[in-house]
């Protein structure tokens, strides 16, 4: 059963005036599926995930919007649409390990409050038992005595797996991974993309996974969404977005990776990263056209006044990019 | 180290600087004690006290010594449990304070429960919908009790429930050994010691739940579907309690010093009324033997508000190896 959400649209009012952090995105995730949203700093990755499990900040309001979960539709316009999902039919999986747990309580007692909703009517001696089997599925050394610990007592990759471990303890249809290596080490980056893995493969959820990192998304996830200053300007397969993407802004995003086996200068200054020049338009204001027109290298007269559809490219039905030059005439 | 181990090390290192505390405390007390002006023979014997009894009474209270060897006989003395003989009744100090003690604990103690028990729920019931009308009703009311002088809170308990209504005694800490009669002479006076203390407990509460309700752990518990009244109640409460309670143990002096006016408007026997009283007689010996005692009470205060935070945050005994 696919996971899908449609037409979302979130507002945030702002001191001065408000902003459309995101216009119109849709995803469409498959069970078992990785889907990778891919985006720079503030193109609204992490408002698609907050508004999905209904937990925007308070001057943020979605527009439109609706979710199928698990067969059922919700609402996302209206408060607390999701509610009813949270640790149930969605988990999540947060950016800062360091500070997504409660710093007074142990890991035990954490893993085990996810479980009085879970499976409500278990007796303690149960849940506790879950959630060390939990730890030891996300491949935490000696999880009886990691339940008496507190997560000062551990290293950041070591409690994003006990985050890692309260997503399991839900049994989600849909997993939301939120830049969850972002703020861990290189070396544990791998170990915990590979403990999402498994969990996916125990439940066989559905998983968004949000990032910064196309590596990420390339090495990882099935399917590839981009998103720019709130709107959705590619999706596809990873394979074909890689081999052939269809929006300039995909092709600049992947020119930007840096190739570990790049020729060097023997001047270092001439080794130059590639970087898109400009920055991200304000969402305030929308101007018309495309939204990436000023950053883009290949645009032309129209794209500053004809707002671009989703346009499919090349053959395959599930990829397609909002660029003009794709229009069919 | 395990834990218990650096728990034992970090209360270990407290007490030392606990016994430091206390004798810096009154060596500075003892000097400040004798800048008060006016001194005790005159004072207690009226302007017509002949020289002779005037030069006893000041050898026995050893003012005719230097400051230094006042200084040196009280501090030896003190440091084994010996305050003197008081000039005036003729019993040793030490039983003098250790008789009044209990009463003013009494009423600390009670007071102090009293507003945490009111204090923490009115604070929790304002964090949890911030900007509401409770809210503002719940502040406003908070910082009426913070504002009114436990004086006025006194007087004012004292003529409605004590002179027009009569349903609680007027006087006094009630008959030795009776319990009933004790509680009831202690209720008045702690309310109006509590009253407060429970605004100001709410506000911290209210201020300490609020900062931690926008920590990133509390979305977690959100979007793991754990209900808000757990979240607020348990998971934000017993961390916004560790500022509340750091607070508490700087604030229980002041507590002490209301105390005193508490206890000589509903004349109870304490510690506060002991002090006022040898401050207006110039009585420095037992001036200076309740004030070591309230020195000693708010720095074991301090150290039991250090444990209870060890044991609220389990970060501080092992931050602080």
């Amino acid at each position: 059963m696919a996971i899908s959400v449609r037409n979302l649209s979130v507002d945030y009012s702002l001191p001065h005036g408000t902003a459309h952090a995101l216009r119109d995105v849709s995803l469409e995730i498959q069970k078992g599926e990785l889907l990778g949203l891919v985006g720079e700093s503030g193109s609204g990755k992490s408002t698609v995930a907050f508004a999905l499990m209904g937990l925007l900040a308070n001057n943020a309001k979605v527009i439109s919007g609706t979710a199928k979960i698990d067969g059922k539709s919700f609402d996302l316009t209206k408060p607390n649409a999701t509610a009813a999902l949270r640790g149930r039919g969605m988990a999540m999986i947060f950016q800062d390990p360091m500070l997504s747990l409660n710093p007074v309580f142990t890991v035990g007692t954490q893993l085990c409050e996810v479980l009085r909703r879970r499976s409500p009517g278990s007796d303690r001696k149960t849940r506790i038992g879950m959630a060390e089997d939990a730890l030891d599925k996300v491949k935490l050394s000696n999880p009886q005595r990691r339940m008496g610990q507190y997560p000062h007592e551990l290293s950041g990759g070591m409690r994003q797996r006990v985050v890692i471990a309260m997503a399991l303890l839900s049994e989600p249809a849909l997993l939301i991974a939120d830049e969850p290596t972002t703020a861990l080490d290189v070396t544990v980056e791998a170990q915990i993309m590979r403990e999402i893995i498994g969990l996916r493969d125990r439940i066989g959820c559905a998983v968004l996974l949000i990032t910064h990192s196309l590596g990420l998304v390339t090495e990882y996830c099935d399917k590839l969404s981009v998103l720019y200053a709130g709107e959705r300007l590619e999706s596809g397969t990873v394979n074909e977005v890689q081999q052939q993407p269809g929006h300039p802004y995909t092709r600049m995003l992947f020119d930007c990776e840096v190739q570990i086996d790049r020729e060097r200068h023997a001047d270092a200054s001439e080794n130059r990263f590639t970087v898109i020049a400009g920055e991200l338009p304000d969402t305030r204001q929308r101007p018309p056209g495309c939204i990436f027109n000023g950053r883009c290298d290949v645009s032309f007269a129209d794209c500053a006044v004809v707002d671009p559809g989703d346009y499919p490219v090349g053959n395959d039905t599930e990829h397609s990019a909002r660029c003009l030059r794709l229009e069919t005439p | 180290m395990n834990r218990s181990q650096r728990t034992a090390a970090f209360i270990a290192s407290r007490l030392a600087s606990v016994a430091l505390t206390i004798v810096g405390a009154t060596l500075l007390l003892f000097l400040m004690v004798r800048l008060v002006p006016g001194d005790f023979t005159s004072v207690m014997l009226g302007p017509r006290a002949t020289p002779e009894l005037r030069a006893q009474i000041t050898h026995d209270m050893g003012l005719d010594r230097n400051m230094i060897e006042q200084l040196w006989l009280f501090a030896s003395r003190a440091a084994t449990g010996n305050f003197g003989e008081d000039v005036v009744s003729r019993r040793p100090i030490l039983d003098i304070v250790l008789d009044v003690i209990p009463n003013t604990l009494a009423l600390a103690f009670s007071a102090l429960a009293l507003a945490l028990i009111v204090g923490i729920p009115i604070g929790v019931i304002a964090a949890l919908k911030p900007g509401s009308w409770l809210d503002s009703g719940l502040a406003l009311l908070s910082i009426s009790f913070i504002t009114t002088p436990t004086l006025v809170v006194s007087v004012i308990l004292f003529l409605i429930f004590a002179i027009g209504l009569h349903w609680l005694p007027v006087a006094g800490a009630g008959e030795p050994g009776d319990i009933a009669d004790r509680l009831r002479h202690l209720i008045l006076p702690s309310v109006a010691l509590a009253l407060g203390w429970v605004g100001y407990i709410s506000r911290l509460v209210r201020a300490a739940l609020l900062d931690t309700l926008a920590e990133l752990h509390v979305r977690t518990m959100r979007a793991y579907g754990v209900s808000e009244y757990r979240i607020v109640g348990l998971y934000a409460l017993k961390l916004a309690l560790v500022p509340v309670v750091s607070i508490l143990g700087i604030g229980l002096g002041d507590l002490i010093g209301s105390s005193v006016v508490v206890e000589i408007i509903f004349a109870r026997s304490g510690i506060g009324s002991l002090i006022f009283n040898s401050i207006a007689q110039r009585n420095y010996p037992v001036v200076q033997a309740c004030v070591v005692f309230i020195v000693a009470f708010y720095i074991v205060a301090n150290l039991v508000v250090d444990m209870i935070n060890a044991l609220l945050d389990p970060r501080i005994s092992g931050a602080r190896r």
